[in-house]
């Protein structure tokens, strides 16, 4: 068995990277999947705290790496009993614990035995992002409908794409359906129009997300959270399943869809 | 393509070739056995050969490298004549051999293609511009001359084939072409005319050795500040709306346009050929 390796990562800090990754994670698991997410901000980990398994943490990613463990030690089964497993990062060191060789390495060996293994990327462009990159064949960039955000995301797709990591794909996070139909939020299409990559999924803003990630329960579990249904529906088209984009903030009246269609036609995504 | 660290090369914004006498034309770093020679990216090609011979022959012995050395040109490509003049004085002065040379665009170090000095066929507009006169000494011209006058038909087009992100800069001897957008954040510098598919919402420098006659051609121009030679337009303090998108008189007017300058400043009008007479432009000020 050959798994993938797929980095989350965003450039700008607070974006929902750890949410996304806990939440894809979660969802490719129920899908029958077995993954692994490992947390790379060494120093600032909370991908741990947001599956709930904080107090489970005995040995972390530098312990693998420095072989002070275990690999299998490291790694702490997700309370729901999926086939989902965290390696979490190391507290008390920081970015520089680790080189990106190593995480290869350590990617290349559970690739082996697991489909999937993502990879929360820290905030930032430095060693930290260079270590999460260098690991993964496939990279997923998280942005919220915000200039500042879609900045930094733009900075990271051209570094990606520097770095041999083709085709990254966008999550839209937090879209706001209200300030969307007002006009007052950039829509998905301002979004795709500006960064020009192909969109994986739109997640809306969704009180749940935060209350799920307070329980240590990513939202995924929550049957009625419109944002954990988003998730599902990445996790399916992660999988390879063609799931329809569903419009987040969708507009009434027939002139409205018509001119929709026509100007969606012919759209080209310019990719390097 | 390799990412690497960029090594510390300053990058003079207006000044151009005038600034960077003072700098050191040619600077030696080593990290283990591999010695690679950074060269100023804005110092003529004769000085750069002249200390390049010097520092050589003054190490003499000094230096030894078994895999050849790399000659990291900064944002500049270098010719095929140049790359073979640079190699010559390596040849002459010490025994050690060019084994690669690299350029910089923004974080990453891109191994440097070969340029084919014939002007090429593909580029038809190259002709309605200005034709070659003589050319003089290869050594002795700086890029300045390359873009004026005689070498003008040598310059090559460069061809960026995905959108022009964010954080990236990259400074060309002749033309560029990007089939994308120019996004906000990066820089772009041509010694000759900027074309691009797309929004221009970065900042382009359009015959940045100091031609005036050339021009920004793109889809949309919505940048901040444009330069064209030694012009400079700028957006007043329009801001953008409350979506992100820049606020302007036109906004929403999506048309080919062309940037270029008359009596010193820069105007814009409806593309209509690169080799039209333009009259009824409008001063890019937003």
């Amino acid at each position: 068995m050959t798994g993938k390796t797929i980095v989350i990562t965003s450039g700008k800090g607070g974006v929902g990277k750890t949410t996304t990754t806990a939440n894809i994670g979660a969802g490719l698991a129920m899908r029958g999947h077995s993954v692994v997410v490992i947390d790379t901000d060494i120093g600032l980990r909370n991908l741990d705290v947001i599956m709930g398994l904080e107090n489970r943490i005995v040995y972390d990613l530098v312990n693998v790496i420095e072989g002070k463990c275990r690999i299998r030690q490291a790694m702490i089964q997700d309370k729901q009993g999926l086939e989902l497993y965290l390696i979490p990062a190391a507290q008390t060191r920081d970015k520089d614990s680790i080189e990106p060789a190593q995480l290869r390495e350590l990617c290349a060996e559970l690739e082996q035995d697991y489909d999937y293994v993502l990879i929360d990327c820290p905030a930032g462009i430095e060693r930290g992002f260079k270590n999460a990159t260098a690991a993964a064949q496939e990279a997923i960039i998280v942005t919220t409908p915000e200039v500042a955000s879609i900045r930094d995301a733009d900075r990271v797709v051209g570094l990606l794409e520097a770095s041999e990591l083709h085709r990254p794909r966008l999550i839209i996070n937090r879209i706001s359906a209200d300030m969307v139909r007002r006009g007052d939020m950039m829509s998905q299409k301002d979004v795709e129009s500006l960064l020009a990559i192909e969109v994986i999924g739109l997640v809306p803003a969704d009180e749940r997300t935060i209350s799920a990630a307070n329980r240590g329960v990513p939202v995924v579990h929550d049957g009625r959270s419109t944002a954990g249904a988003a998730f599902h529906r990445i996790a399916a088209r992660i999988d390879g399943e063609e799931v329809p984009m569903v419009d987040i903030a969708p507009r009434p009246g027939m002139f409205n869809k018509l001119r929709d269609m026509v100007s969606m036609k012919g759209r080209a995504y310019s990719h390097a | 393509m390799v990412v690497s660290e960029s090594p510390s090369i300053t990058a003079s914004e207006s000044s151009g070739t005038r600034g960077a006498s003072n700098r050191r034309a040619v600077t030696i770093t080593g990290r283990g056995s591999d010695i690679s020679f950074i060269i100023d990216e804005d110092a003529p090609i004769s000085k750069v050969a002249r200390e390049l011979s010097k520092q050589l022959s003054e190490r003499q012995g000094a230096l030894f490298s078994e895999g050849g050395v790399s000659v990291n040109t900064g944002r500049r490509s270098l010719t095929a004549r140049e790359k073979a003049a640079i190699r010559k004085v390596f040849e002459e002065n010490s025994g050690l051999k060019v084994s690669r040379f690299v350029s910089t665009i923004g974080d990453y170090v891109i191994e440097s293609e070969e340029y084919p000095e014939e002007p090429s066929r593909h580029y038809p507009w190259r002709f309605l511009t200005r034709r070659s006169t003589s050319s003089r000494d290869e050594l002795d011209h700086t890029f300045t001359d390359l873009a004026r006058g005689s070498g003008r038909n040598h310059t090559q087009a460069m061809l960026i084939q995905s959108t022009f992100r964010s954080g990236e800069s990259i400074h060309h001897y002749g033309d560029v072409v990007v089939l994308g957008d120019v996004n906000p954040g990066s820089e772009i510098k041509a010694d000759g005319d900027i074309v691009v598919m797309g929004t221009i919402k970065g900042l382009p420098h359009a015959g940045a050795s100091g031609d005036s006659k050339a021009a920004i051609i793109a889809l949309e121009i919505a940048s901040p500040r444009i330069r064209i030679g030694n012009c400079e337009a700028s957006i007043g303090a329009s801001g953008n709306d409350k979506r992100g998108r820049m606020r302007r008189k036109d906004a929403g007017v999506r048309q080919p346009s062309i940037a270029y300058t008359r009596r010193g400043a820069i105007y814009v009008s409806p593309f209509a050929g690169r080799s039209a007479r333009y009259t009824k432009g409008v001063l890019y000020d937003g």
